[in-house]
């Protein structure tokens, strides 16, 4: 089953947010949760990007790929990257997979790959 | 608002300490009072990021007020990531300023070395967003290497300029008794020599292992006092002529343009404002370099050099002990550690020193402004502080 990752829509002037938040940046409105979701696009450009060698417990990986990237709709999402030669303006297809697993638990997430 | 001086200042070691969270935040205190003469405390700030999650301990204050045996004074703990430092000063200001209280003891602490390096750099990875940065394994030296890869591609940075300000740093650290590292580097050991790749690999392209600060325990102590208070005591006036703070986006990734680090421009511009002075005017600065970048970057966002120019200043020499204008004669995060929620206060410690020409063998000639840049978060939120020597 295909999971989504959703940006959120501010019901009174349209703006995109990527994460949630209470109050919309741009009008600002005071009626808390008026946003609606809509699912971001998976294509994008590589904004910027590193390899990590020194991951967090939770990774049994040697290194690890991160990156911004702007997608289609002009929100930018942080993801993980997985491409061996990035360079910066590239085209980008995500996908979304599990990004940490933890004992109990598992998190989905952006995981780009070239177009 | 009234004036508000710093009569003493204490400072532990940046290095591993035995000893429990709570002595390491007390230790320097009790130096800041014999610093000052001043015992009759009021009110106590201790600011700290990790003792619920790394130590295990909770209200924190309520520990160091009493292992000071300053009770009943009244006592807040400060958590603002690694801006709590600096935070706690603010509130310490701010409860001079206000005419509240006439002496106030701000102290920071941390112990995070009890814990391995991979839980450190989880430990201040909370900070990054839960659901939009965390989960996918972001750390700080990973937003540190984002950053830096834009810089280079705009301005023409390179690892050169990294290695220049670790070099710097670490060699001004040496000069520091209380400093973590007392290693001296140069660039051929760290860059061009061909042992480099083995001595300092990549953490985070384009980051190297030199490019980051360590990871340190450690503890430093100001006492914030009125204007009368100051003049009582027999010890050089250094006022705090200007607080500013700011804030920008929690994701790092929602920022306009990724180059920028708006909050430190903005937390600069309103302490130099309150201080009625401008960059140009600054003898001495300790900027928040956990990474060799963010020195550079936080150079320009200050003011002190056009944005892009940093590295260049740093090329001709300009920000070394003996430049123009010296920027971290402590040895920085870099050189001196960064125990996260002391180095505000520890940034402020070393000013003080300077401004008041204790600082030996690191003394900056005739040092009578000094700024210090204490960068929370990835420069999500930021506090600037002004001093001014006053006799
Ligand atoms: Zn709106």
């Amino acid at each position: 089953m295909a999971r989504e990752i959703y940006a959120y829509e501010c019901t009174e002037c349209g703006t995109l947010h990527y994460p949630f938040k209470m109050r919309c940046r741009n009008c600002g409105e005071l009626e808390p949760f008026k946003f609606k979701t809509v699912p971001l696009p998976k294509r994008g450009k590589l904004l910027t990007f590193t390899k990590v060698y020194n991951l967090p417990a939770a990774y049994e990986v040697a290194t690890l790929g991160i990156a911004i990237v702007e997608l289609e709709n002009g929100v930018r999402v942080t993801g993980q990257l997985e491409v061996d030669d990035p360079t910066i303006g590239m085209d980008l297809l995500g996908d979304v997979g599990v990004v940490r697993e933890e004992p109990y638990n598992r998190y989905w997430g952006f995981i780009f790959r070239a177009a | 608002m009234r004036d508000v001086y710093v009569a003493g200042i204490g400072i532990t070691s940046f290095t591993r300490l035995e000893y429990p969270l709570a002595e390491i935040a007390a230790f320097p205190a009790m130096l800041a009072m014999k610093d000052s003469g001043l015992t009759d405390i009021e009110q106590v700030y201790v600011a700290n990021m990790g003792a619920a999650r790394v130590n295990h301990q909770t209200a924190l204050a309520s520990a160091v007020v009493d292992s000071l045996s300053l009770t009943p004074a009244g006592a807040a703990s400060i958590e603002n990531g690694p801006a709590s430092g600096s935070a706690a000063i603010k509130e310490g200001f701010l409860a001079v300023a206000s005419g509240m209280h006439d002496i106030v003891l701000v102290t920071g602490a941390e112990r995070m070395r009890e814990v391995n390096n991979l839980e450190a750099t989880d430990f201040i990875a909370t900070l990054t967003h839960p659901l939009a940065e965390y989960i996918y394994g972001v750390t700080l030296p990973s937003h540190a290497a984002m950053f830096t890869r834009l810089y280079m591609e705009k301005y023409g940075v390179t690892e050169r300029h990294l290695a220049m300000v670790a070099v710097k740093n670490q060699n001004n650290a040496m000069l520091n008794e209380f400093a973590h590292l007392h290693q001296p580097i140069t660039i051929e050991g760290i860059l061009d020599s061909p042992e480099a790749m083995t001595n300092n690999p990549y953490v985070a392209e384009p980051l190297r292992f030199f490019d980051a600060c360590p990871v340190s325990d450690g503890g430093a102590a100001v006492i914030l006092v009125s204007e009368k208070v100051a003049k009582s005591i027999d010890r050089p006036l250094v006022r705090i002529a200007g607080v500013g703070q700011a804030t920008d986006t929690h994701a790092v990734h929602e920022r306009e343009n990724p180059t920028d680090l708006l909050a430190v421009r903005r937390a600069a511009e309103l302490s130099f404002g309150m201080a009625g002075l401008t960059p140009s005017d600054v003898d001495v600065a300790e900027l928040h370099d956990a990474f060799t970048i963010l020195e550079i970057a936080e150079s320009e966002e200050v003011g002190f050099f056009a944005k892009g120019e940093g590295h260049i200043a740093l090329e001709k020499g300009e920000t070394a002990l003996d430049g123009r204008l010296p920027i971290n004669p402590s040895g920085g995060l870099k050189g001196k550690g960064h125990p996260v929620g002391a180095t505000g206060v520890g940034q402020a410690h070393e000013i003080v020193h300077q401004l008041r020409g204790e600082a030996g063998a690191r003394q900056v000639a005739d040092a009578r402004v000094g700024f210090t840049c204490n960068f929370g978060g990835f420069g999500n939120n930021v506090i600037c502080l002004t001093f001014v020597r006053e006799n």
